[in-house]
């Protein structure tokens, strides 16, 4: 009987390994690390020493993709900070090693893993993606005394005054006035809204819908959808379009929303959609069967990244695609562009671990970021911590991805 | 568009999902008295077979299928054999655990494997046709009469056919069927072999409406959960009737009253059928 259990296991093994090797899977490399992982110590010559820099955010469960791209802008910049030979703060030089925790999208997970990190591995810096994360932190931080990378576009992170908070993404507001103007002149003035039902989409909701009715729309439908718990989004679809909208607001994560979008347009909707700026157009794109814009005609949301067109994007773009085997998100791209400015702002403050003098220099680390490292155009971080980003935003006009100028 | 009408049909459709999914639960249960939390990762399991051999032998959609039924069928009587076999003296808890301990086991196992990214599952029947003037594609029309077609071999294996009567046998008496000379280990195996295979079905054909990813089993679990109460534990007829009728709740209840509180209604129904029959709709002798 042993002896029959020991041969299932082997011929379970193998088919695992079989397995392991089907489909193309270009997250591999970043997947299936469980609760813990850190990512291999850098070696340092002698003399050399190691800043610890920490990461708390979903690496297991349903948002552990979203995790797992954040997290690889973060190794990419740490990766080639460290091949360069690091960095020299006051005449000493540093590697940085990076340090991850899985807190499965849950705030008070998140805020046990900063304090481990902190105490454990002395972080001067913390990052987490999601802003339940970061308000968990900041009960804590000031007193700890860490620095909290937040990639949130969420504004209350940087509104409540917290000191040692670094908002990353430009805030989700900035975004409401360019999408209703285009939206309502495109296609018209009935609004159904079908976002995410997280708090983050009942944020955006609370934000367009009264903004839309004050340019003289109307909102004929307002709900939400649980994109963790429904098998199938028609029934939902269908409500929203019995009135016939012009315009559908929906958002969440990029590949259900695409899914969204598809079942709408099966539904004979014929509308624009504002879509969130969690979701990314590209991404959406993929899951479609013709892999092109056509479905999302007169869709408008946040400029891709590999349609960008900032000064270091291209570069950053063609070394991510040959690490990852994938095109890069925002989530890569500003938590890469961000280690280096805090890279940079560690050397104007002369200091390693005082969080402090870290953030009060923040500024002189984005006017020092080489021009060739700025895969998004920062100019300045503003007195609450929130880095003031160039947004840019995309509508997709017959098929194409076309950028739209957002006046000021 | 007729909204009742389309909202029947979506109703059905999510229904079907539903059914298909709570049978394999309920014939589990009413085998074994095993709430088989796994089920969940074998619905997710069965979806990338069929994607796994979809995309990289570019096998037909029906042929990988099929094959997705086998292998998450043996998946399931292997399940059976090294897990809940040797547990089947120890008391009940320790099955629940195990249970448990498998769903996680498998969907981390899943993301190791494939990775925790979306993944569409793209069919040949995609396209959108209009039947009696209500919007449907073909693949929604396929899970409908699909659905009916497995429920339909299901009854006929289960009444018509020696083996098929041995599990009902034993679902009625475990030890009386043991003294007529039935063959419980081999029951008990051919139970998890369907059940898996019904799993493998329902997310086959439920995948291309929405996606495949690691965590998709948890959709459908706690929904099948409540619809094997709802028509009671190891009922058959209460797992189809049960998964039509949360399947209409949802649908005409976000149409009619609201979206925000379909669930409530959902569970609503669950306490009200409960307090009439509190063994479910169908109590056991309706297997």
């Amino acid at each position: 009987m042993n002896k029959f259990r020991v041969i299932v296991f082997l011929s379970v093994l193998s088919i695992v390994f079989v397995l392991a090797g089907c489909i193309e899977n270009p997250s591999d490399e970043a997947s299936g690390e469980g609760t813990e992982k850190e990512t291999e110590t850098p070696s340092t010559e002698g003399g050399e020493k190691l800043v610890n820099i920490g990461f708390s955010g979903p690496l297991s469960g349903p948002a552990a993709y979203y995790g797992e791209r954040s997290f690889s802008g973060l190794e990419m910049a740490a990766e080639e900070i460290n091949k360069n030979g690091g960095f020299e703060v006051d005449g000493q030089t540093y590697k940085i090693n990076l340090v991850s925790l899985d807190d499965k999208y849950l705030p008070n997970e998140a805020a046990a893993n900063a304090k481990r990190l902190v105490q454990e591995h002395q972080t001067p810096i913390v990052y987490t993606p999601h802003s339940g994360g970061v308000k968990a932190m900041q009960v804590f931080n000031e007193q700890e005394k860490f620095l909290i990378g937040a990639y949130t576009s969420e504004p209350d992170v940087t509104e409540a005054g917290n000191s040692l908070t670094v908002r990353i993404p430009p805030r989700y507001d900035n975004y409401i006035e360019p999408f209703t103007n285009y939206t309502m002149e495109r296609f018209g003035k009935k609004l159904a809204a079908l976002p995410t039902s997280t708090q983050y989409g009942k944020d955006w909701s609370e934000t367009l819908l009264p903004y839309w009715k004050e340019q003289g729309g109307e909102v004929i439908y307002d709900s939400s959808i649980d994109f963790s718990k429904e098998t199938d989004f028609f029934t939902l679809v269908t409500n929203a379009l019995k009135e016939d909208p012009d315009v559908l607001f929906i958002g969440g994560p990029s590949e259900p929303t695409a899914k969204l979008v598809k079942q709408a347009r099966e539904l004979g909707f014929e509308g624009g959609f504002i879509i969130m700026d969690q979701a990314k157009l590209d991404e959406m794109k993929k899951v479609t069967k013709a892999d092109s814009y056509e479905l999302f005609e007169g869709s408008i949301g946040v400029m891709p990244l590999v349609n960008a067109d900032y000064p270091g994007t291209p570069q950053f773009v063609e070394n991510y695609q040959e690490k990852y085997e994938n095109d890069p998100g925002s989530e890569a791209g500003f938590h890469y562009i961000s280690l280096y400015v805090f890279v940079e702002a560690m050397k104007a403050a002369g200091t390693v671990d005082d969080s402090e003098a870290i953030r009060a220099h923040i500024q002189d680390g984005l006017d020092q970021l080489p021009k060739e490292k700025q895969v998004y155009v920062i100019d300045e971080v503003g007195k609450d911590g929130g880095f003031k980003a160039d947004r840019s935003v995309a509508a997709i006009e017959e098929g194409e991805i076309v950028p739209i100028k957002v006046g000021e | 568009m007729d909204i009742l009408s389309q909202q029947l049909f979506n109703g059905l459709t999510i229904g079907s999902v539903y059914s298909l999914v709570a049978l394999g639960l309920t014939l589990v249960y009413g085998i074994l008295h095993i709430p088989n939390f796994a089920h969940g990762a074998m619905y997710m399991l069965g979806a990338y077979v069929t994607l796994t051999m979809m995309l990289l032998w570019g096998i037909h959609y029906w042929l990988a299928m099929a094959v997705s039924v086998l292998v998450v069928g043996l998946l399931s009587v292997l399940m059976e054999r090294l897990v809940f076999h040797p547990l089947r003296n120890a008391p009940p808890i320790h099955d629940k655990i195990a249970a448990i301990g498998i769903l996680l086991f498998l969907e981390a196992l899943a993301q190791l494997i494939w990775g925790a990214d979306y993944r569409s599952m793209g069919t040949p029947y995609g396209e959108v046709i209009n039947l009696f003037g209500l919007t449907v594609t073909m693949q929604r029309v396929l899970i409908n009469v699909g659905a009916v077609v497995v429920m339909l071999l299901l009854y006929l294996f289960l009444k018509k056919t020696m083996v098929g009567s041995t599990i009902i046998a034993m679902a009625q008496n475990r030890e009386g069927a043991h003294l007529v000379g039935i063959n419980t280990n081999k029951v008990a195996m051919l139970t998890f072999l369907i059940s898996g295979g019904l799993a493998a079905i329902a997310a086959s054909l439920a995948a291309p409406i929405n996606l495949v990813f690691p965590g998709m089993g948890h959709l459908v679990i706690l929904k099948a959960f409540v619809i094997i109460i709802l028509g009671g534990m190891g009922s058959i007829p209460g797992a189809i009737l049960g998964g039509y009728i949360l399947g209409f709740s949802e649908s005409l209840g976000a149409t009619y009253l609201s979206n925000d509180y379909k669930d409530i209604i959902a569970f609503l129904l669950l306490v009200i059928i409960l307090s009439f029959r509190p063994k479910g709709l169908f109590a056991r002798e309706g297997f």
